[in-house]
Formats: structure tokens, sequence, C-alpha cells
């Protein structure tokens, strides 16, 4: 072994920043959990405290915060449809359904397990593969942006379920929200009808709240004839999954923790885009496709290996470059920075103990909130058991606050009532939300990089278009969207 | 399933009550005597974050009572802005006022200017820097003129929005080198340096602390500095004016209040700020990363805003070519 990866790992094992590292993940579980604080908001504010700590001691907390946040965020996914953060969308599509089966212990637990597994995992290919991987980030111009985010609309249909075409609408319904705001070329204002607080669209954030939390309380509220005598779940189920579902989960894992490594080393993508990503393709090699969505552990278990395995390629992309690979790592930059260690190439050659210690410092925080997450299970888990009406007032209530506490303006708890009445009419009319969230997720990255690449290459579409990396996102959307046709055909032709 | 009776409803009513009293309570005794909000136009994690939270956390053990960042951001600040003006004069709702007080209400996103607030002072100022990738092919900044000159509209330049700051000064080195070149707009400073690192856009200008990282490792060569002066971190290259062009319009950070503040409080919060801006941890930062500690108070601040706002009134529809 080296000396700089011993200095690194103990560094790492200090008494006392190991104690930061734990304070920094069980509040990152707070952060995470209450939908409306995110993240990015947790380690902004608890950065200036981190000043008058040594660089290992602040960085410990924070990149607890950062790794206790995404797991905690699958939590409310999993017991009230809630996503506390954007990449736990795709963890509520499996994982609400299993709660509502009586499987919540067990939905919760391989949240934690495969959060936890999903980020070492990440920093597994970080320590093998750090450069490459910074070089490919690098590879992405507008072109490529505008490629990944077709690839991600293609999921639209996956993710409609039974009714294809109203998904679509769906979707057209995001895509439409997401045109909203200052022109990203032109910075001319489209559809703010004059009031300044729409100058920077929709936010997404508020939207899905309501669009997952108030409308889901509002269809309770809507079925509830039967709620006085209905008890509430009593089942939660084991935490830990079995030996059999361990081997039907493993290779969605592995799927879901190379989708999320890579997505996440994409400055600008992250793990909200990551975790529908590998979602979908997990769907799409699972042998048991209608079951996603209905509650598929493969589904829960590609998704939230996704969702964290973000986390790696993001620090990728901030300890090689020194560009920040999300918000967060944003702020980290300025909080190393603070304590005069500069990231960026030159970090791997003066300080390489300290990179690795910060690959340490991940690694333990990954574990962390992989135990907390298996400990708080079961208590956890019996949220489900509070009667509905008590429910429904604390997830409205903690929407209203949650939207508010995001930009502190209270046009987006607006945004969130909106969104949660519009959600309740079209889930009344059958049409499915997922592909509206996909909509105004991948709208905005679509249009905007598809008009910078057309500025590249001087309006010329072919040349913009031909590009290696484009051409893969191309072809993978032209087969995802074929492909179901294809085996119908085989198997009219096999009936025949 | 049981219902809870009156009594706990009862209670729950008394305990709200009790609570809104509390937030009414206060505002007695000298100022500062609680809580002071410092809202800032951008979101967590940037610069102004930054700023405001050091500043925010070297006051708060000044003056004993808290310091708390509130993040309002949107519309290039107008949002926060118009928020600010809008609370009572009381000195404990602050804003981060930076350069784009000067540029939203020209930009057409609010009506609001420096004339309506509090204009407390400036703590610094980011100067613009031209940077190229190391391998490029220009080594000094008339290398890049000739080259833009050479073959107009050719040459591909990233910024961080229409009408932002650092596209102002894009616009401006247009303006007075005569070249011209093709703009690529992004959603803020990280999309253009990335973008210029991947190679696909040939010259960024940015803050000189947004750069700093790239150019410190070697990866991005800084080609002019936009200022009169050379800037403290980046004491080899050579500045605009030294190069003949008298151009460049920094960044800079500032703080105001909504407008009617007492002079007292508006004077005592000045003071703090000055203190603060001395203090070794804000000088480090700034060292580290390139933003050059530049403390104005209120009556240098105010002569100094209004010019400002002026100046952007009258170049930004110039150099644009919005319709005034």
């Amino acid at each position: 072994m080296s000396p700089d990866l011993i200095a690194g790992l103990t560094a790492a094992c200090q008494p006392q920043v190991l104690m930061f590292l734990v304070t920094g993940v069980v509040l990152g579980a707070i952060f995470g959990a209450l939908p409306g604080l995110t993240a990015t908001m947790g380690v902004a504010v608890l950065t200036p405290l981190t000043f008058w700590l040594s660089a290992e001691q602040g960085l410990a907390m924070l990149l607890g915060i950062y790794s206790g946040a995404l797991p905690a965020g699958g939590i409310p996914a999993i017991l009230i449809n809630v996503p506390g953060t954007p990449a736990s969308i795709a963890t509520a599509w499996d994982g609400y359904p299993m709660a509502q089966r009586g499987r919540a212990g067990q939905a919760l637990g391989i949240n934690a397990l495969m959060s936890g597994g999903g980020q070492l995992m990440s920093i597994l290919f970080l320590s093998i593969a750090a450069f490459p991987l910074a070089t490919f980030a690098l590879s992405f111009g507008p072109a490529e942006y505008f490629g990944l985010a077709l690839f991600g609309l293609s999921l639209m249909a996956g993710v409609s379920g039974k009714h294809v075409l109203k998904g679509l609408l769906a979707g057209t319904l995001g895509l439409a929200l997401a045109t909203v705001g200052l022109d990203p070329m032109t910075a001319y204002p489209r559809f703010t009808f004059g009031i300044s607080d729409f100058l920077d669209g929709v936010s997404f954030i508020p939207v899905m709240i309501g669009l997952f939390g108030f409308t889901e309380v509002l269809i309770q509220i809507a079925d509830r004839h039967d709620v006085h005598e209905k008890p509430a779940i009593g089942a939660l189920g084991s935490v830990f999954p079995s030996r059999a579902q361990w081997k039907k989960m493993l290779p969605h894992t592995a799927l879901g923790a190379v989708i999320g490594t890579v997505v996440g080393v994409i400055p600008a993508a992250g793990g909200d885009i990551g975790s529908v990503v590998a979602w979908e393709q997990s769907r799409r090699v699972s042998r048991e496709k209608q079951s996603f969505g209905k509650g598929s552990i493969e589904g829960l278990a590609a998704s939230c290996t996704a969702a964290n395995a973000a986390i790696g390629g993001a620090m990728t992309t901030m300890l090689t470059l020194g560009i920040p690979g999300d918000a967060v790592s944003a702020i980290l930059i300025g909080a190393l920075l603070i304590h005069g260690i500069q990231p960026g190439p030159l970090l791997f050659q003066g300080n390489q103990s300290f990179v690795f210690t910060l690959v340490f410092l991940m690694a333990f925080a990954a574990v962390i909130g992989m135990l907390l997450g298996l400990i708080g299970a079961r208590p956890l888990a019996k949220v489900l058991r509070i009667p509905g009406p008590w429910l429904w007032v604390a997830i409205t209530l903690f929407g209203i606050i949650g939207s508010y506490a995001l930009n502190n303006a209270v046009v987006d708890v607006w945004a969130m009532f909106v969104a949660g009445i519009v959600g309740f009419l079209l889930r009344r009319a059958q049409v499915p939300l997922g592909p509206l969230v996909l909509g105004l997720i991948l709208g905005p990255i679509m249009e905007a990089n598809l008009r910078r690449a057309l500025v590249l290459s001087r309006g010329d579409w072919a040349g913009t278009l031909s590009r290696p990396i484009v051409l893969f996102f191309f072809v993978a959307t032209a087969l995802s969207l074929l492909a179901p046709l294809f085996k119908e055909l085989r198997a009219k032709r096999r009936q025949a | 399933m049981r219902y809870p009776d009156l009594a706990v409803i009862r209670t729950l009513a008394a305990s709200l009550a009790l609570a809104f009293l509390c937030g009414c309570a206060g505002e007695t005794g000298p100022y500062p005597s609680k809580e002071i909000r410092i809202i800032v136009q951008s979101p967590p994690g940037g610069l102004s974050d930054q700023i405001s939270r050091i500043m925010g956390s070297l006051i708060e053990k000044d003056f004993g009572v808290p310091l708390v960042a509130e993040n309002k951001p949107g519309a290039s600040g107008a949002l926060a802005f118009s928020y600010v003006a809008r609370q009572q004069p009381s000195g404990y709702i602050i804003g981060h006022t930076p350069v784009e007080l000067g540029m939203v209400r020209t930009l057409g996103y609010t009506d609001i200017g420096p004339g309506d607030m509090t204009l407390i002072c400036r703590v610094s100022l980011i100067p613009p820097v031209l940077v190229v990738r190391a391998e490029a092919p220009w080594k000094d900044f008339a290398e890049f003129v000739a080259a833009a000159k050479a073959q107009p509209g050719e040459l591909i330049m990233a910024n961080s929005g229409t009408g932002s700051i650092w596209h102002f000064n894009t616009l401006l080195l247009q303006a007075n080198t005569g070249i011209q070149v093709t703009h690529l707009p992004y959603n803020g400073s990280g999309g253009t340096l990335v973008s210029l690192m991947g190679g696909h856009v040939d010259a960024v200008i940015a803050g000189v602390s947004e750069a700093m990282t790239q150019i410190e490792s070697g990866t991005l060569r800084p080609l002019a500095v936009f200022d009169s002066k050379r800037s403290s971190v980046l004491p080899d290259t050579p500045t605009t004016y030294e190069l003949g062009y008298r151009m460049g319009t920094p960044a800079w950070s500032a703080f105001s209040g909504p407008p009617g503040m007492e002079p007292a409080v508006r004077d005592k919060l000045a003071g703090a700020f000055a203190k603060a801006s001395e203090d070794p941890l804000f000088l480090n930062l700034c060292a580290d990363r390139g933003i050059e500690p530049a403390y104005l108070g209120p009556a240098d601040f105010e002569k100094f805003a209004h010019q400002q706002a002026e100046y952007f009134a009258e170049q930004i529809p110039l150099l644009l070519g919005m319709r005034p």
C-alpha cells in the first residue's frame, strides 16, 4: 500500500472526523426525508460552520449530509408516494406499491441497502477510472446533452403503463410547461404574463411535491368512504431481502450502478436523470416487465442504486476537473477552497492523501447511511399505521413548508397546490403522471442544448447529429421505441 | 379510529396563538436586538451565497444576534431585490445586491434600481478575464483579436446568459476591438467553462474567481483581465487597459436594505460590514478565489451604484441591440 493511501485512511479514521461524518449523515437524512429540503440546501447552510473545523472534519460533515440525503429521500417516496428529492422519483414508482401491499419494511430495507451499495460501487469506479471518466464528461457538448435528453424522453412510453397515448399527452404537457420562463438563448420572456416570478420558469420541486404528494392526498380523500372501517396497513414485511430476491436484484443493481455513475459524471445531469434511465433499462432487460411500476424489487433496486451512484460520478467530475458535477459539489468546491484545497488535476499530484481521505469518507458515509436506513426501516414503516386523515394533513403541511422553503417564495406553494389539483384530475382521467415529470425535467435540457448545438454547427442538422455519442443515443432511442413493435411482430409470426 | 377530542384541539390552538405572539414580540432595545435576515439573490452555493454567508457569520460574532442567509433566486436577482424593497426598513431584513441591481431595470425583468433601496455598502469586485484552452493557438490577447478579425463570426464565445454581466463584457470586447464572434449563451459560468474545456467553444469571458481553478491547473490560459489594474491572483496576465483598450466592467458584491432605513441603522450595518471585510477569513477567501476586496461606505457606494445604473441604462440597449 502506498504511504498516501495509509495517510488518507488514517486521516479519515480519526474519531472526531468520524463523529462529524455521523452527524452529517443524520442531518442529511433529515434534509433528504423532508420533501422540498434538499441536500444542496443542507450543505449550503452548514458550510459556514465548517470554516472553523479542520478540512477533514468539515468535509466529513458535508460529505455526510450529501450521502445521507439521497437514501433518506427514498423513505417518503416509499411510505407516502412523495419523493424526498428529485432523485427518488423512480423509487416511488415501485417502492410505494410495495408499501401498499404490506412490504414497506422490505422496500425501505432495499432502499437502504441499494443506496449504500450504489454509492460504494460508484466510489469503486471513481478509484479505478477517475480520469477516463472525466475525459468522457468533457466530451459532452450541447449535441450530446440533446441526445441524452431525447433518449430520456423515449422512456415516456415505458413509464406510461397501459395508457401510452395518454402518457404521451401528459409528456407533451410537461414539455410545454418547461418552455415557461426566459428563452434560454435570447433571454426573452415566454408565457410569463408579465409576472416576474415566472421568469425562471416553473420550479420543478414544488410541482413534483404537488403531483405526487397533494395529488395522492386528494385521491385518498375522494376514495375515503371506507377509511373509518379499514385499518391502516398493518404488515410491514421483513426488512432484509431473501436469498432468492438478492439473486434477482443483483444484475439490476449492477446495471443501476453503471448507469448512475456515468450519468453522474456528466456535469448538470445527476441522480434524477440517472435513476429514471436505470429504472427503464432495468425494465427492458427484466423477465417480469409487467411487474415494474407495481412493486417490482428489481425496479426499486435499479433506481435506488443509480440515484446514489450519481454521487460518486459527480465527485469524480469535481475532483478530477475542478468543475461541479451537480449543485452540491459546486458548494463543496467552495468549502474546499476555503480550506486552501484546490480540486482539479493538481490535487491528484500535490495532495493525493487528501483525495484518499475523501474517497474513504464517502465510503464510510455510504456504510453509515446503510446501517441507519436498516435500523430505521421498521420504526419508520410504522408511518403507514397512522390513520389516513392525520397523514393527509401532515403531507399537505410538509408540502407547503417544503415548497416554500425551496426558494422562500409563496408562488411555489401555489404551484404545489395547482400541480396537485391538476395531477388529481389527470389521474382520475387515467392519465399517468410519470411522463409529465420527465417532460419537465428533460424539456429545458433538450431545448437549450439543441439550440446551442445548432449555433455551433451553424444550423447544420446533419453535422450536429452525426457525432458518435449523439448517434449512439439516437440509435438507442430508436431501438427503445421500436423494440416492443418487433417483439409483437415476431410473436404474431410465431402464432401464424 | 378515535378522533382527537376538543381538549387536544384547544391546547393546539393555544400553543399556536402563543407561538404567533412570540413572533410578534421583540424589536425592543437598541438595534440589533434580534435575528437579521440576509436575502441572497442566487441559489445556495454560488459566490453571492458564499460571500453573504461568510459576512453573516462574521457580523454575527460582532452583533451577538444571528444573521441568517435566505436564498430567493430568480430573474437575475430581480425577485430578491423587489422582495427586499417591499419590506419594513427596520434593518432586520437586508439583501445581497450585486451588479445586477444596476442592470435588471434596463433588461426589463422588474422596475427596480439602486434608487429604490437604502444602499448600505459594497464589499468586493470580481474582474472579468478572457480565457482560452491551454492548447489553443492564440498565445496572447493580440493574437486572439487578430484571429477573430480575420474570420468574422467564426470564433465561438460562450457566455453565462444573454444579458448577464459576462455577456455584457463579451459585447464590450466586440465593440472595442471591432471583432465579431458567435455568442453561445449558457445558464451561469459553470456551463461555459466546461464547454470551453471540452473544446466545444473557442473562448469564454468569466469572473476571475470562476476560472481560477482551471487557470492554476494549466487547463485554461488567461489572455487578459478586463480591468485597469492587474488582478492580485493573476499578476502575470496583462490588463485590457495596458493593452490599449479602456474596457471592462467588473461584477461587484454589495448589501442594501429596504428604502427609508434610519441612517444610524444603515451606518451601524455598514460599520459591521467594513470590519468583517478586513477579517482574515474573508481576505483569505478573496485571495484564494481572485476576488478584490473593495469596501465602499454608504455615501461612496450610493454614488457608485447610481453611476453603474446609468452606465448600464445607456450601454445595454446599445450593445445588446435592444430598443430603448
